[in-house]
């Protein structure tokens, strides 16, 4: 599902973010990318996004070259890829319900298709009975749970989640890991990146560690070390 | 496509209407530059028809009597031709009743008591007559010569009405051409900076719509559409402005003796109607070119 062959990543004033980093995530595949800040992680997300281009080497997702695609073609790729946040991105004034639809909305699927799936995808993550709150008036696990669900309600094949739980309490954490491992078992191949012990070791599974842009371990079923 | 199309429209209204002020400001600019524009095409036009009979290096008119007989035009023509040497016989134009008359009434067209007093058959007909000399002297002791001869009513010199006027309506149409120009680059800017505004107060909006896969014209479309609005809006009031100020000068022109050429400044509605549609147009193409510079350099917000 998502390949990376050899990639560098130098942002442009020389610092070297991603240096030679190789591996396969297989489809349906859980994987944690951990890791101490500026060690890469979320470059490595950002690369497979096409938020950031590889310096060099091949970045592979979905079974396409992102490294070498079009920029016209990159919102496609997206359509894709669920992305959630630690600081959730969510429009502040707009509804539960209007942000998980914005996401349909603004790639042309109709309207109802739109009062099909959202309410779908607000009941499995739990808010079915908030969605005309606004953000402001949700807890914080509440929030990243409507961000989720906008980063899922257009099924995507892969997610890519960058400190999901970064702002969360242990409790809170830990239903939004069972959201995302319930996610994954619907076949969407999850990537997350984190340097939260609690859930990396409460999950065991595959755990990709990285030092200062260099993958240290590559360990199925690991912990956090 | 519907779903698009509705969105579209709704995203340019409420954009609108949360920038009310810069978008006000927007708007006036551009109907003002518009405005300029519009005059100098009506200023224009009304000089040109205060010169339409000296058009072409026309620098003399040998009026003839309505009821001169055919010879006497006959000898006119030939005494014309015979100084080959002062007058660029190949230029040289018989205007007969009919043409005479048709120019009549664009030089008249502001003055209906003096056209009333015109017939097809009492109009005199013309000689135009370009010299090949620039020696005024030269010309007027000709034109004291045509006098003379029968048939002739008068000669009228182009020095004596004409550069006066012709010298005004250049100075005039370059002050308000340049002017309008810069109205209207001014105009393009503001549009730019109301867009450019629009864009950084939905940057959020706009990094969660590329986050989710929408494209880069269907984030750009609702901006572009605000900023050609803005635009057309303002030529509508430009449009409003240009008709204002035309009926004010007809009825004013109206006011004068006939005769004193004041009236032919005055512009036909048809002429009219064709420059409020180039208004339209230009509106619409500052809106455009000043939104589509600002949607596509500000994307990456």
């Amino acid at each position: 599902m998502i390949t990376l062959e050899n990639v560098v990543k130098v942002y442009g004033n020389d610092t070297v973010a991603v240096d030679d980093v190789s591996f396969d995530v297989a489809k349906g595949d859980f994987v944690f990318l951990v890791g101490p800040s500026g060690s890469g992680k979320s470059t490595l997300l950002r690369l497979m996004s096409r938020e950031e281009i590889a310096t060099e080497g091949d970045v592979w997702v979905a079974g396409r070259n992102v490294t070498e695609m079009p920029p016209s073609r990159v919102p496609y790729l997206r359509r894709s890829l669920g992305n959630i946040f630690q600081d959730y991105k969510l429009l502040l004034n707009k509804t539960v319900f209007e942000n998980v639809a914005f996401a349909l909305e603004v790639i042309g699927k109709p309207r109802h298709v739109i009062r099909e799936q959202v309410p779908f995808v607000l009941e499995l993550v739990g808010l079915a009975d908030k969605h005309e709150r606004f953000p402001n008036q949700l807890s914080g696990g509440e929030q990243q749970r409507v961000s989720i669900a906008r980063a899922f309600v257009n099924r995507p094949l892969i997610m890519l989640a960058d400190e999901p739980t970064g702002n969360l309490d242990p409790a809170t954490s830990e239903g939004i890991m069972m959201l995302l491992q319930a996610i994954n078992e619907t076949g969407t191949t999850v990537v997350m990146a984190t340097h939260d012990h609690r859930v990396v070791n409460m999950m065991r599974r595959r755990v990709i560690q990285l030092d200062r842009g260099v993958v240290v371990r590559d360990q199925e079923r690991g912990v956090y070390e | 496509m519907l779903a698009r199309i509705e969105y579209a429209l709704r995203e340019t209204w409420a954009s609108f209407r949360r920038n009310l002020t810069l978008t006000m400001a927007a708007v006036l600019t551009s109907a003002i530059a518009l405005l300029l524009v519009g005059a100098t095409f009506l200023i224009q036009r009304a000089f040109e028809n205060l010169l339409v009979q000296w058009r072409g290096d026309v620098a003399m008119i040998v009026f003839v009597r309505s009821d001169a007989s055919p010879e006497q035009v006959a000898l006119i023509d030939s005494t014309l031709r015979a100084a080959p040497s002062v007058i660029d016989v190949d230029k040289l134009r018989y205007l007969d009743k009919p043409e005479s008359y048709a120019e009549a009434q664009r030089i008249f067209a502001g003055d209906p008591v003096t056209l009333s007093l015109l017939t097809p058959e009492t109009i005199p007909t013309q000689f135009k007559v370009v010299p090949l000399t620039e020696d005024t002297n030269l010309v007027r002791s000709l034109a004291d010569q045509y006098r003379t001869l029968p048939g002739v009513e008068a000669v009228a010199l182009a020095e004596d009405e004409f550069e006066v006027i012709s010298t005004l309506s250049s100075f005039v149409r370059n002050v308000t051409l340049i002017m309008s120009l810069v109205l209207l680059a001014v105009a393009i800017g503001l549009i730019w900076n109301t867009i450019r505004t629009a864009m950084f107060a939905r940057r959020r909006e706009i990094e969660v719509m590329k986050l989710v896969g929408a494209t880069n014209w269907f984030i750009r479309i609702p901006f572009m559409l605000e900023g050609l609005l803005q635009g057309l809006i303002g030529g509508v009031v430009s449009c409003f402005g240009v008709w204002g100020l035309n009926s004010a000068w007809t009825n004013g022109v109206a006011t004068f003796k006939p005769g004193t050429g004041i009236a032919s400044l005055v512009v036909p509605g048809g002429y009219l109607s064709g420059v409020m549609l180039v208004l339209l147009l230009l509106g619409a193409a500052v809106g455009a070119i000043g939104s589509a510079i600002a949607a596509s350099r500000f994307l990456d917000v």
